[in-house]
Formats: structure tokens, C-alpha cells, sequence
């Protein structure tokens, strides 16, 4: 999953174990010690946008998905997560066709 | 208890072995069919410069035009259809338009033009279709194909002033496009240039880029073991090595790490640097092909390495994927083919694609 925070602050900038923990505890929050325990991977993270490249198991996509939906605050600052773009292949979010700017 | 939320809409990837010197070798036939191609990537391992032969054919893409506001009639016209289209290699498609939300519209290098509708569209249109592969009950997407080769769609014939009229009168259809044609400039005079200088239009050449990385981890790959049952690793996982390397991310992890334990498919060999290059634009199958028959020629010279690979990524907005069939988007519109070319004329041909399409040929 290609996924970026925004946060209503664009001052405030969350660094990738921030972020990591952040998801974690969010995932938690919706299903439970239980619930959320599994494996999900921070492949990649740009600072400056908040940008994140997110690899989870077919099994947990619907769970992660949603908590991040659900997510609304991050240290009493509103925040959203925006999904840019998911797929199976990881190969696929690097050819995005929808990026293609030629205004 | 969570076993609805564990489902996941499917996905397909086919996986082909095959020889460039076997007759019976479909990779033309794939390359061909894919028409609507967003981005090529290439990784050359072992390899720190951009080979000049390899440099001057990425160099030599055709062009492509952004024509805005383009009327779709305009592509039915008598001069059009018979100095342009009908000629093939013509490949045109909605630029920014969403196939899941918008009316997207394509015309192929075969002269079938492919309308994706909305229900409203449809039935204002008055044209025949077929209701969506991916579409749910009730039906809210409709694709109309139309044949311009078909004896009744010739110029001024009763099918084609039909559709004329339902695209020019009942309902005029508008949209950005991509346009190409491959192996013709803008011709003086010509059909295309006098459809272009109509509209607001803007000629593109294909972006390349290109970089080279340092010690890079690679998985083992055997021609002879595509499965990965033996020396190779499997293709799922090869894919996404592929996909971290496409998207710059490192594979230098511990499996016991807190942010990711993503690792090269082991056992790893180390390539001591490796040549990533992409191309992006409206890509056109022939050039693509032409990429790959030089990319063939880089085993003329012995190398270090015993294999290459491309990527071609196509558009997750075109209404068709390989030759007509159907192409949707629900949550991706992947539709992409990998191809791994071996020092002995061996290749690997994946073909992967999303819930909303068919089964790759």
C-alpha cells in the first residue's frame, strides 16, 4: 500500500518508527491486542511528504486498511490517512499511470 | 471472527518460460497486444553505464500528443479513418479520465474504437454494447466496441453514419487524449495534422531516467528453474525484489526488524553495481519491442551477469489490457509484464493483473 498523513500541522513531522508505532497503536485501538497482532512492513518512508510504502499479508490488508481509515488524531492534532494506491504486486506502485503529469 | 475481513479481492499472474530461437515463442504476440504501455523499466546488473545501443533506441521512442478537448466523432471522420487508422499503428486513449468513475474511451492500432460508459452515457448514446465484465447488479457500466474495419462501418455506409450522428448530435463525447502513431512524424498536409491543428494540442517525447546502484543484493536466478523449485527463487518473490528495486527500497534489513524485514530471496549473490533506466509516456508496443531485441544484442559482449530484466507498466486507466479484453479498476488497475532475458536466449515472461481483469493470454 502507498499511503501518505496528513496531519493539520505541516510543521509536525513523524519519523518512521513514529509512524510505525503510530499505525501499530491504531490497529490495536480497533481490534484488539488479538486482533492486531500481525506483521505489517514499513518498506519504505519519505519525511518530507509522509509518504509511505506499507507491505501486510492478504490476510491482514482489510484490518490495516481500515484502521488507518479510522485513524483520525495523532497527539490530539487531526490527522488523515490518504491509501494512494494498493495492489498485490509491489512492482505495480511504481507505475502509477494516474502520476503522469503532461500540463 | 475475522474471517470475512481476511478475504481479499484476487489478483493473476502468469508465468512463461520460453526461447527467443523457439518458433513457437508468443512474446511478440504478448508485447504487441499490450497497446497502452505508461512506463518500461530496465535493470541491468552488473552494469554502470547505459550501453550507447541500448541509450539511442530509448532515445528513439516515438512522440505522443496531449490533444485536449478532442470531440471522439473526430476519429470517425472519412480522412481520418482512411489515411490514419485504417493504416494501423494509430494507438489514442483518454488522458486523465478514470476507468471506475469516468467515461474513458480508446481506439487501438487495430481500428476498434472502445467506449467505456456510464448507464446514463449508454443510454443517451443509443449505441450497442455490453454491460461491464466487473460491473455489479444493477449494471452501471457499459462497453461499446466498435469495428471501423467492419464493412459496415465504412465511410458514409449506414453503421458508420450511425455512430456518427449518436457521437457528433444525440451525445458529443469530449475528452483529453493521448495520440501516436508509430514510425510517422506529423506528415505535411496530412490527416492527423489537419485534426490536430483543430485543437489545442502539444507534442511529448517519452522521459528517460536513469541511475546506477551500488552493491546490490540479487536473487538467484536459473533459466531452467522458472518455479523456483530448485536454484531459483520462486516468482512471487522475485517479483517483488523486482518492485523494491523499481521503487528504491532497500533490502537491507533484519528479519527481526521493528520497521520492515524485507530481504533479498536468498541465497544472495552481490552485484557490485547495477543499472536501473525507465522510460514514461505513451509507449508504443513496436518500440517497446524493438527495446527488447537490443536488449538481447547486450549479451553480444560477455558480461558478468547472465540476466536482465524489463518491466512494462500499462495505463490502469485504458478500458483494454491484452488485445480487447476488458480492463478495470477496483482497488488497482495493474496491468504490467516482466520480462527476464537470460545469457542463452532463455526468457521469463510474467503477466500479472488485478480483480477487474481477465486472465493475461
Amino acid at each position: 500500500m502507498k499511503v501518505s498523513l496528513v496531519l493539520e500541522n505541516d510543521s509536525t513531522k513523524l519519523s518512521a518508527i513514529e509512524l510505525k508505532q503510530f499505525i501499530i497503536t491504531g490497529l490495536k485501538n480497533l481490534y484488539g491486542e488479538v486482533g492486531a497482532a500481525f506483521p505489517f512492513d514499513l518498506l519504505k518512508y519519505d519525511v518530507d511528504s509522509q509518504t509511505a510504502l506499507l507491505r501486510v499479508y492478504n490476510r491482514g490488508l482489510v484490518k490495516l486498511w481500515s484502521s488507518l481509515t479510522l485513524l483520525g488524531s495523532y497527539q490530539d492534532q487531526p490527522c488523515a490517512f490518504r491509501v494512494l494506491q494498493v495492489s498485490p504486486f509491489l512492482l505495480a506502485l511504481s507505475g502509477n499511470s494516474r502520476d503522469l503529469e503532461l500540463d | 471472527m475475522y474471517t470475512e475481513l481476511e478475504k481479499t479481492p484476487r489478483n493473476v499472474l502468469v508465468c512463461e518460460k520460453s526461447n527467443f530461437e523457439n518458433e513457437k515463442a508468443r512474446l511478440s504476440s504478448h508485447v504487441e497486444q499490450h497497446y497502452f504501455n505508461h512506463k518500461v523499466s530496465v535493470l541491468l546488473p552488473e552494469c554502470d553505464a547505459l550501453p550507447p545501443h541500448l541509450d539511442k533506441v530509448l532515445n528513439s521512442f516515438s512522440s505522443f500528443y496531449l490533444v485536449k478537448s478532442l470531440p471522439v466523432y473526430e476519429l470517425l471522420e472519412k480522412d481520418f479513418l482512411e489515411t490514419v487508422v485504417y493504416k494501423g499503428s494509430t494507438y489514442c486513449l483518454s488522458y486523465r479520465t478514470r476507468i471506475d468513475e469516468d467515461n474513458t474511451f480508446a481506439l487501438l492500432p487495430s481500428a476498434k474504437l472502445v467506449l467505456s460508459v456510464d448507464k446514463d452515457t449508454y443510454e443517451r448514446l443509443g449505441l450497442e454494447g455490453k454491460p461491464s465484465c466487473y460491473s455489479q447488479k444493477p449494471v452501471s457500466r457499459y462497453v461499446v466496441t466498435v469495428d471501423l474495419k467492419d464493412r459496415g462501418m465504412a465511410p458514409g455506409g449506414h453503421g458508420h453514419q450511425r455512430i456518427l450522428t449518436a457521437l457528433r448530435e444525440q451525445l458529443p463525447l469530449q475528452s483529453d487524449f493521448l495520440l501516436a502513431k508509430h514510425d510517422s512524424a506529423l506528415q505535411e498536409g496530412g490527416a492527423m495534422q489537419s485534426l490536430l491543428s483543430r485543437y489545442e494540442w502539444s507534442e511529448h517525447r517519452p522521459q528517460v531516467n536513469s541511475n546506477v546502484l551500488m552493491a546490490l543484493p540479487c536473487p538467484p536466478l536459473l533459466s531452467s528453474d522458472l518455479r523456483g523449485d530448485h536454484e531459483s527463487c520462486d516468482p512471487q518473490s522475485f517479483l517483488e525484489w523486482l518492485g523494491a528495486i523499481d521503487a528504491g527500497i532497500s533490502c537491507h534489513n533484519r528479519t527481526s526488524g521493528f520497521l520492515s524485514t524485507f530481504i533479498c530471496p536468498e541465497p544472495e549473490t552481490l552485484a557490485s553495481q547495477a543499472l536501473r533506466c525507465s522510460i514514461s509516456g505513451l509507449l508504443l508496443p513496436e518500440d517497446i519491442y524493438r527495446l527488447v531485441e537490443e536488449l538481447r544484442r547486450f549479451f553480444d559482449q560477455p558480461k558478468r551477469t547472465s540476466w536482465l530484466a524489463l518491466t512494462v507498466h500499462g495505463f490502469m486507466d485504458s478500458p483494454v489490457s491484452w488485445g480487447t479484453m476488458e480492463h478495470g479498476f477496483l482497488k488497482g488497475g495493474e496491468n504490467f509484464y516482466s520480462l527476464v532475458l537470460f545469457q542463452n536466449h532463455d526468457y521469463w515472461l510474467y503477466m500479472g493483473t488485478g480483480s477487474n481483469d481477465g486472465c493475461p493470454p
